[in-house]
Formats: structure tokens, C-alpha cells, sequence
């Protein structure tokens, strides 16, 4: 389909979607814990009825995002990939919109690895680009992948065009 | 190093002048309207408000005192302090725009407020003299644009009927004559204050005007006699009326006068100078290479008169006053034609192309079929609420085709203004449903691409594109359900740019 497109090559860990999935059953645990507190006060201090009905109406949408983010990690994966090379970064990702991104290496004004918790847990980094525009992440990447991704972007980024 | 100077001295009174006119409210709700109040509340707040206005009071001298500043031929020098001293270098190159503003405080002691925008994120973005002489302001914009393009070569400009451009007070330090490209004759502004609807802005005036004076005099109950007397006499209805139009028309002239009357589109060989305003003056230059991209506007009146807005974005800012949006406009109500002349005078490396491409049909398809959220979200609460308006039970389901078929209109009204063209080396994107935005940007300016196609995009073809420029905040640019063969164009087309820019 989008065979013009060059798409990039890299991919990211495959233990990524592990971790997505794992945050996003804790996140979804949090909210349900928290959705239940509310239900069980509103049955308590019998709350007005409006706010019941609001409280199923988010349960709903909460279910049915639940279910989207056990899906979602998958797609996530097969979808993500980056490449880098001396005048651009290039990334390909979007689980349901496909977004492609050319960012002039000339533009990119840090770059930073980053590493939560969970991310620690499996030896994985996020690189993070931050350009004038916006910032960028490429999530879950293996430990040494990331490293030298972040010297090879600073190293190319380290040209500066004449700024007119 | 050049020795550094303390600010103007009258800065001191512009602040003390702001001051008293932050103040005035504290002191009339604190010492009029509460005078005689003994909450303790009122009481605490007065000794506050002084206490608050003396420690201003002295900061503002202690400011003046503490606070120097320096050029040379590369950078701004700023310093201040007392006990922890800092010390900012700016150095020109990063300089993108420099706005002027001469308020009527200035006017009386004939100075006036500079300041010099960089493209920096936070507050420090800018170098900001808020009370100058107009000669060392004068001196400063030249000395910037003189000493940072000096090495550029000239561009050559090729128009005949050319006038110089009489600038007070300049020395020789402008190596070049400034060029005159536009200035409003009497018919411009007679067709911008038509086209502004500026003659309705008597209306709200008048009535609030009568309504206040209403509330003094009651002139309701007393005119009764005299309004029915009025109105029987057919001829003088009719000549209250004949005033009514004139008195508003001319208003309207008048105050479109004052806003865009003394607007002024000068250049010299590497800047653009727009000055405007009547009492208010303010002025906007800009180095032609900061152009980021240009912006022609046209409001559905302003097409049917054949005008446009040309904007110029700059990555610098605009300034806090009120007319900030309007800072880099050339004229907002230029002859079309004639704007498009003035863009390829002023900015020869910039190419305007009319001739453009529109959307296939399958994507006006896309566009229609797609959900609209707001007209769902609307129909579900109306539907829910059934109000009754203006005793029409079934008013609900008649608001909900009305705004369906408004939402169907301006979808197909966007969809035939859009267009897009990708030159060699520039970008053009056109749309908008009642106002159309064109919009002109070179490859080097852009600083990222993205394409973008969602499942339904994918099924037939199609993709969105958009470009982001430099600008406060960066401007985002784009067109959606493109034929997915221009978005691999354009992927490859923005990867070209690397013979354009040059690195150092």
C-alpha cells in the first residue's frame, strides 16, 4: 500500500509489548479500584441519580477501552518503526492512523534516553527528541539499541544549519 | 566592549505612570466606594495597597539604577541586579523580528518602545526597551540590520515607478534606500471600512450610550410625546434615518481611519517595514530570509471585493498589545492583485503560484461520510432535553437538521476551496469553507513533515499531510484525504530540502 513511502526498518523490543501491556493492566486495575469506590459510595450515600448514571456510562467506556488496550499493545508493535540517518529521523507508528514523521536532524534540539520502573524492570529505554516543534519518543527500546541511538542522533544533530 | 548605558530616564515615569493606572481601581474601591467601611478586611487591604505601591514605587528607581545595557556589531548586552548581578548576551542572528509601538505616552515626550523578538521559548525571548529615543531606536534598528547582512548579496528589485522612502533621522547606516510599496489611498480605506462593516459599530455604541444616559435621565418616559410626534411626520423619520446612515458611515470611516489610515509597506534590500496607526503607532520589521511563511486570508466579503490579508509569520513574537494579531499583516484589505505584487516586490525569493491542484472527487466522499462529533453530541443533548423554543415542540429535530445540513455545506464549501501545489522548492496549501487560507512556505522553513492516513483514508487512497513551521507557537500547516501518490511526493520532496539549506 504504501510502498513509496520508504518505511523504516527499525523495530522496538519485542519485550514491549509485555510492558505495555502490564502498565496498561495496572492503569486499568487503578481505575476499576477507583470506579468501584465511587459505585460503592454512590450505593452508600445513595448520591443523586444522575450521578449513577454517569458512573455506568464511564464504567462502559471503561470496559470497552480496557479491552481496546490488551489489543492495542499488538498493533502498537507491529506498527512502530524508526531509522536514522545523517539528515533525518524517520518515524512510522499508529495502531489505527498510520502516522509517518521526517524530522531534519538539524532541527532536533536534545535527546535523552529515559527508563521508568516498569522499563527497568526489563532493561529497556525510551528515547526521547525534543525539537522545536515538538517532542518525540521512541518507546522500549533494549538497552544498548538505545544508547547508541541517542550518541548516533546527537552526534548527527550536532550540525546546525545557517540559521536564516 | 562598548560602555553600557542606563535605560532611558523617562522609563521610570512610564512605570510609575503604569502604575498609578494599575492602581486606580485598589483606590477607588478601597478609598471611595469602601471609605467608611470598618471590616477589618478594607482595612488590612489599605495598608497592603500602600505598603505594595511604595515597595513598586522604589523598585522601579532601584530598577532603573541597577539595570544597563550595551551593543556591539554581533550582540545585545543586558545587565541588572544589585546583589545577585546577571548578565544576557543576544546576539543579533537570532533577532527574527523587531516591533515598535508608540502609545500616546510616547507621543508626549517623543519616544518611543522597541523591542527585539527572538525565536527563544519563556519570558526571556525578548529585548525589550519599553521607553527609548526615537533616535537610539532608530540607531539600533540600523545598526542590527546593517551590521548582521552585511556580507548577503544585494537583491536586485525591478520596479520602476518606485519612491524612495523618506525616513526620519536615519544616518547612513541603512546601506540601502527604503523602498515605498504600499500606502492606502483615500479609496482603500473607504472600501475596508465597507468591507469591515465598521459603519455597524455606531449601533452598539449609540445604544449603550442611550441606555446609560437612560438610566440618569429617564428619557424613556419623557420623549414618549415626542417619539409619537416624530413618527407621524413621515419626513422627518425619514431624515433622522438619512443622518443615522450618513453619521454611521462616517464613524466608520473614520475609526477604520485611525486603525488602518497611515499604513505604510516599505522595504529595503534585506527587511519589510509595516507601520500603522494613526494615534497608536505601531511598527513591525522583519529580515526578509526570517520570512517563515506566508499567509493570505480571505473572508467570504473580502472575496467578493477581491481583497486579502497577507500575513507574514516570523518566529519571533508578536508583542502583548492588543493588536498582536494584526502586527504582521501588510494592509488587511489589499486589492488581490495588487497583493500579490507587493509579495513578489518584497520577497523575490518567495514564489506565489495560482495555478494549484484540487482534491479528487472520493475524498469529498470521505469528508461527507465522516461522523460529525459536534452535530452527534448536539443532536444526543437536544434529544435528551426536547427543549421547547419559541413554543415549537419539535424544535429539536429542526435545530439538528439545520446544523446537519450547515455541517454538509461547509464540508463541500471546503472541499472545492481546497488546493495544494508542491513546487520545487515552495509548498502551497489552500482551504477553508467561508474563509480561505492560503498558505506559502519554502522547503528550508519547514522544520518537520507528517503524513497521516487512518483506516478509512487507507481503504480508497487517500492520506493527510502537514508541515510545521517556526512561529510563537509553531504553525502547524496541512491538508487532509489527499491522493496518497502526492503524500509520497511530498515525503520525498521534504527530504529534497537538503539542497537548499546550508550547513555551517
Amino acid at each position: 500500500m504504501n510502498s513509496h513511502i520508504l518505511s523504516p526498518q527499525n523495530q522496538l523490543s519485542k519485550k514491549a509489548v509485555k510492558v505495555w501491556i502490564i502498565s496498561e493492566v495496572i492503569e486499568n486495575v487503578i481505575g476499576f479500584i477507583v470506579l468501584g469506590v465511587l459505585f460503592y459510595l454512590d450505593y452508600l450515600f445513595s448520591w443523586k441519580e444522575w450521578i449513577g448514571w454517569i458512573l455506568i456510562g464511564v464504567a462502559s467506556i471503561s470496559v470497552l477501552f480496557a479491552v481496546w488496550s490488551f489489543i492495542r499493545p499488538f498493533l502498537l508493535y507491529k506498527t512502530w518503526r524508526y531509522a536514522v540517518d545523517e539528515e533525518f529521523l524517520q518515524l512510522k507508528y499508529g495502531a489505527l492512523i498510520e502516522k509517518h514523521q521526517l524530522i531534519p536532524m538539524t532541527k532536533i534540539q536534545s535527546v535523552a534516553t529515559n527508563q521508568g520502573p516498569l522499563l527497568r524492570r526489563y532493561d529497556l529505554y525510551t528515547v526521547s527528541i525534543e525539537t522545536m516543534a515538538s517532542t518525540h519518543t521512541i518507546p522500549a527500546l533494549p538497552k544498548e539499541t538505545a544508547v547508541e541511538l541517542r550518541n548516533q542522533i546527537a552526534q548527527f544533530a550536532k550540525v546546525k544549519e545557517v540559521e536564516s | 566592549m562598548i560602555q553600557a548605558k542606563r535605560y532611558n530616564p523617562l522609563l521610570m515615569l512610564f512605570q510609575l505612570f503604569n502604575l498609578i493606572k494599575n492602581s486606580i481601581f485598589f483606590v477607588v474601591f478601597l478609598f471611595v466606594i469602601k471609605a467608611g467601611s470598618d471590616s477589618a478586611f478594607i482595612k488590612y487591604g489599605k495598608v497592603i495597597f500602600i505598603l505594595a505601591f511604595v515597595i513598586t514605587f522604589i523598585s522601579i528607581i532601584i530598577k532603573w539604577f541597577t539595570t544597563k545595557y550595551a551593543f556591539d556589531n554581533k550582540s545585545f548586552y543586558l545587565y541588572k541586579g544589585i546583589f545577585s548581578k546577571s548578565e544576557r548576551s543576544i546576539p543579533f542572528s537570532k533577532i527574527q523580528n523587531i516591533n515598535r509601538h508608540t502609545a500616546l505616552f510616547h507621543r508626549i515626550f517623543r519616544v518611543t518602545s522597541i523591542s527585539f523578538e527572538t525565536g527563544i521559548k519563556g519570558e526571556n525571548a525578548s529585548v525589550k526597551f519599553e521607553v527609548v529615543s526615537r533616535i537610539e531606536a532608530d540607531r539600533m534598528e540600523a545598526h542590527l540590520s546593517s551590521t548582521v547582512h552585511v556580507d548577503l548579496p544585494s537583491i536586485q528589485e525591478s520596479d520602476a515607478n518606485m519612491e524612495t522612502f523618506p525616513h526620519e533621522e536615519d544616518d547612513s547606516k541603512v546601506n540601502s534606500i527604503r523602498v515605498l510599496h504600499f500606502k492606502p489611498t483615500k479609496k482603500d480605506t473607504l472600501k475596508a471600512s465597507f468591507t469591515s462593516f465598521s459603519f455597524l459599530l455606531l449601533i452598539p455604541l449609540i445604544a449603550s450610550l442611550y441606555f446609560k444616559i437612560n438610566d440618569i435621565f429617564h428619557v424613556e418616559e419623557e420623549a414618549e410625546g415626542v417619539i409619537s410626534e416624530i413618527l407621524n411626520s413621515w419626513w422627518l423619520v425619514f431624515g433622522i434615518i438619512i443622518f443615522l446612515v450618513i453619521a454611521s458611515a462616517a464613524f466608520g470611516i473614520v475609526s477604520t481611519y485611525l486603525k488602518y489610515g497611515k499604513y505604510e509597506i516599505s522595504s529595503d534590500f534585506d527587511r519589510i517595514y509595516i507601520t500603522k496607526g494613526v494615534i497608536n503607532e505601531t511598527s513591525f520589521s522583519i529580515s526578509k530570509e526570517k520570512v517563515q511563511a506566508i499567509e493570505i486570508k480571505q473572508s467570504t466579503l473580502k472575496r467578493v471585493f477581491g481583497l486579502a490579508e497577507v500575513k507574514l509569520t516570523s518566529a519571533g513574537g508578536l508583542g502583548s498589545e492588543e493588536d498582536k494579531h494584526e502586527i504582521n499583516s501588510l494592509y488587511p484589505y489589499l486589492p488581490i492583485r495588487r497583493a500579490y505584487e507587493i509579495v513578489s516586490d518584497i520577497l523575490p525569493t518567495y514564489e506565489v503560484t495560482e495555478k494549484m491542484d484540487r482534491l479528487p472527487k472520493k475524498s469529498l466522499w470521505v469528508r461527507l461520510l465522516w461522523p460529525s462529533w459536534i452535530w452527534i453530541i448536539t443532536t444526543a443533548v437536544l434529544y435528551y432535553f426536547k427543549p421547547a423554543i419559541l413554543n415549537v415542540e419539535k424544535a429539536w429535530w429542526i435545530i439538528s437538521a439545520c446544523l446537519f445540513v450547515i455541517i454538509g455545506v461547509t464540508r463541500l464549501l471546503d472541499f472545492y476551496n481546497t488546493r495544494y501545489v508542491l513546487n520545487d522548492r515552495f509548498v502551497q496549501f489552500k482551504k477553508g469553507s467561508l474563509t480561505t487560507t492560503l498558505f506559502v512556505s519554502k522547503r528550508e522553513k519547514v522544520i518537520e513533515v507528517r503524513v497521516s492516513r487512518n483506516i478509512i483514508q487507507k481503504l480508497l487512497g487517500l492520506a493527510s499531510i502537514k508541515t510545521i513551521n517556526r512561529a510563537k507557537p509553531v504553525y502547524h500547516a496541512g491538508i487532509e484525504d489527499v491522493p496518497q501518490e502526492l503524500a509520497n511526493v511530498f515525503y520525498k520532496w521534504y527530504k529534497g530540502r537538503k539542497n537548499e539549506i546550508k550547513l555551517e
